[in-house]
């Protein structure tokens, strides 16, 4: 038996001639709470709906709980949990219905769990849906993915449109259903806040690739800010193994590198005389040095 | 009365297609108007002045898409007096705009008779004539006013409901008035009754509507504790069909029933125009499976279906919803042509007719799982050409029925093969490609 949540191997897909994700393998395992980074047009909506088989990949392939994602059975089906980007909600009918409607496909459905979700979110069941704003919405499609107890759950920006208040619930929600560490959580957001605080892997993407993958800490620990100081009046000349971006100002240079480790620092330090102090940054800070 | 003389400028001239429109109306009335009272016998030329007046109140017609979004917003309950002046703008709009019917009518009927002046000196006739103006000034605000409300449903809610509510207040008004007209009960105090009734009634909702909304909100408020008994919910067993629209034929046919009840007015015993015409909202009824791939999306993750078997499902979904539909299509063809003196032929031959209509299109709108592009547009263009082709020779007394049902065999290949295409097309579907707004959007995210 396949112990993988999702994986995924070469992952490939284009729209016409424009290729908008190459080459990507990954996996989640149960207990991963994913965090996917990028920009806008990096691809990650595509990534996160190619996973859920909305749409064919063009090469590779993906696989969640062992089966092709392109043609999942329903008892897998039945384990997935999705909030799209875009409601899908029928703005015709009231919360209730709409949530009834739902429960409807689902044999396990935890109406005790939405119950009290709906009160803890003022939610309110008598609303018509095209009476609601954005973040009720939202409220209510994260409650609709939220509803069968799903073990794989895929989020596509899903506090985008939320106060601070619901997002915080939100999140707090995510972290107690991941808390078993039986549920795996994969959601795209440009709140980086947000997936530094919920996230414990990261996903960058950048230009249709898969840029970083791993742990959080792993990435704060490769991807540093260096304060380098000089022997003399100026900097040697050196070269310095992945770096982002580089500033030189006499005897001292800051530069922010990536794959960095101790070792690297060592051999640095003795080839150029240097001295060199590592800065750890935040999430937000490497995301951007690394789309610099 | 500031804001309210700048709204009710802002409704005449917001844009340049509506300055263009208010001018031309105004330039054409006055003109009309000079010609009505220096030319003799002008009476006939009343039509120049008829076109201004249309003119003049389609470049008003930025009243109700203003009326509607400020009515709606946020500012009219926060300015001070908002909602007055808002209502107060737009009844003043109405009778800017009546008011040139009212000046024009009466000129165009009086036209050209050196007598006139003369025959107004008599108490009586004076009388008569500003009965006349006032009615035709009353009635033309009641006409105005019904039309701004049609224009209102159209343009806030652009979408079937809002077209439908527009059209039946579209359809009350050529109605009644016309009763009226043929009953003479027209006079200038039932005019003015209905206008005070109207107006204060509508006056009345629109200021007392806050409140409302307010009592309505604390009323939910208060149920929202029984959370439980919200969750009893009324769509049981039809979820399907609810997420993918096809859970109330009842809503179709009701849209349907209003174009059909206008056209016994007009269309009356034709029988090409009346196969025409029912032939037409069969096409209608089978379009509507055009939605079905993009809203099919949200139940790709819900169930144990392959993209075959969804496809089948979703099949049978739309043929219990357009087969209900069809099947009062057809009784309405049956009645119809026992009212239009039908041939017993031709209804044979019309009623297969019917069907293949909704099941053409059925399979058409199937087929479009990537959204409308030309080729599907092409195909659309085809089988209509194909279906009016048949209606003509259906229509056609002497037309031999061995071929018509041979072209009608025809026909139903065709639909096979539009199946097999639709068929073929779901089973690759690609919810990302359904919809090309949601193509952009999967390209930019």
């Amino acid at each position: 038996m396949n112990s993988s949540t999702v994986e995924a191997s070469k992952l490939s897909k284009a729209f016409g001639n424009k290729q908008v994700l190459q080459d990507m393998s990954f996996g989640v395992s149960p207990g991963d709470v994913i965090g996917v980074l990028g920009k806008n047009g990096a691809g990650k909506t595509t990534l996160l709906e190619l996973m859920l088989g909305f749409t064919p990949p063009t090469g590779g392939a993906v696989r969640i709980f062992g089966h092709e994602s392109y043609s999942l059975p329903g008892s897998i089906k039945a384990r997935v949990g999705f909030v799209p980007q875009q409601d899908e909600l029928l703005d015709q009918l009231t919360v209730a219905d709409q949530l009834r409607v739902i429960a409807s496909f689902y044999p396990r459905w935890d109406s005790a769990l939405i119950t009290r979700l709906c009160e803890e979110w003022g939610v309110n069941l008598y609303a018509r849906i095209k009476s609601m704003s954005v973040g009720e919405r939202q409220k209510l499609s994260i409650l609709l993915a939220f509803g069968h107890r799903p073990e794989l759950l895929i989020l596509d920006e899903p506090v985008a449109s939320l106060d601070p208040i619901a997002r915080r619930q939100f999140l707090e929600q995510l972290l107690s259903i991941s808390a078993d560490g039986e549920r795996s959580i994969v959601f795209s957001s440009h709140i980086v806040s947000d997936i530094e605080r919920l996230a414990n892997r990261i996903w960058i993407l950048k230009e249709g690739r898969l840029d970083w993958q791993g742990d959080l800490d792993s990435l704060k620990e490769s991807i540093v800010r260096l304060h380098i100081r000089g022997a003399g009046a100026e900097l040697p000349a050196m070269a310095i193994p992945g770096v982002l971006s580089l500033q030189r100002d006499g005897a001292f240079a800051t530069a922010v590198v990536r794959d960095w480790t101790p070792e690297v620092q060592d051999a640095l330090e003795k080839s150029a005389s240097v001295q060199i102090e590592v800065e750890a940054l935040g999430l937000e800070e490497i995301f951007v040095e690394l789309h610099r | 009365m500031k804001a309210v003389a700048r709204l009710v400028w802002t409704y005449f001239t917001g844009t340049l297609v509506s300055r263009v429109f208010t001018s031309g109306g105004l330039i054409l009335m006055t003109v009309d108007f000079c010609i009505l009272i220096t030319q003799p016998r002008s009476g006939e030329k009343l039509w120049l002045a008829m076109l201004g007046i249309i003119i003049f109140f389609v470049g008003s017609s930025l009243m109700p898409l203003m009326f509607g979004r400020l009515a709606r917003g946020h500012s009219a309950g926060v300015l001070p007096g908002g909602r007055f002046k808002l209502l107060l703008s737009a009844y003043i709009t109405i009778l800017l705009v009546a008011i040139p019917v009212g000046v024009l009518a009466p000129a165009g009927t009086l036209s050209g008779d050196s007598s006139i002046p003369e025959l107004m000196k008599d108490p009586r006739i004076r009388d008569y004539v500003l009965q006349l103006v006032g009615i035709v000034f009353t009635s033309a605000v009641l006409f105005a006013g019904w039309m701004y409300l049609a224009m209102w449903f159209v343009t806030s809610q652009r979408n079937m409901a809002g077209l439908f509510k527009g059209l039946l207040v579209i359809t009350l008004v050529i109605f009644a008035p016309a009763r009226e007209i043929r009953d003479l009960t027209v006079s200038l105090t039932w005019n003015l009754q209905q206008i005070a009734v109207i107006w204060s009634v509508f006056g009345a909702g629109f200021l007392l509507w806050p409140r409302f909304k307010a009592a309505r909100a604390r009323r939910n408020r208060e149920r929202f504790t029984g959370v439980a008994r919200a969750l009893a919910g009324k769509t049981a067993g039809r979820e399907f069909d609810v997420m993918l629209g096809t859970s109330n034929p009842l809503l179709l046919l009701v849209a349907l029933a209003f174009p059909l009840l206008v056209a016994t007015r007009f269309v009356g015993e034709f029988p090409a125009v009346w196969l025409y015409f029912l032939t037409f909202c069969c096409v209608l009824t089978g379009a509507y499976s055009s939605l079905a791939a993009e809203r099919s999306r949200a139940l790709w993750l819900r169930g144990d279906w392959s993209r075959s078997a969804l496809f089948a499902s979703v099949e049978r979904s739309v043929w219990r919803h357009n087969s209900v539909v069809l099947g009062v299509l057809l009784l309405a063809m049956v009645g119809i042509g026992e009212y239009a003196h039908f041939s017993a032929r031709m209804l044979l031959a019309s009623l297969p007719l019917l069907a293949l209509g909704t099941l053409l299109s059925t399979y058409l709108g199937l087929m479009i799982t990537r959204g409308l592009r030309w080729l599907e547009i092409g195909y659309a263009i085809a089988v209509m050409l194909m279906l009016l082709f048949m209606v003509r020779l259906v229509a056609r007394e002497n037309a031999d029925l061995g071929n018509v049902f041979a072209l009608e065999l025809g026909l139903v290949a065709l639909a096979f093969l539009l199946r097999f295409i639709a068929r073929r097309r779901w089973t690759q579907i690609d919810w990302m490609m359904c919809r090309s707004g949601r193509l952009v959007a999967a390209r930019d995210a």
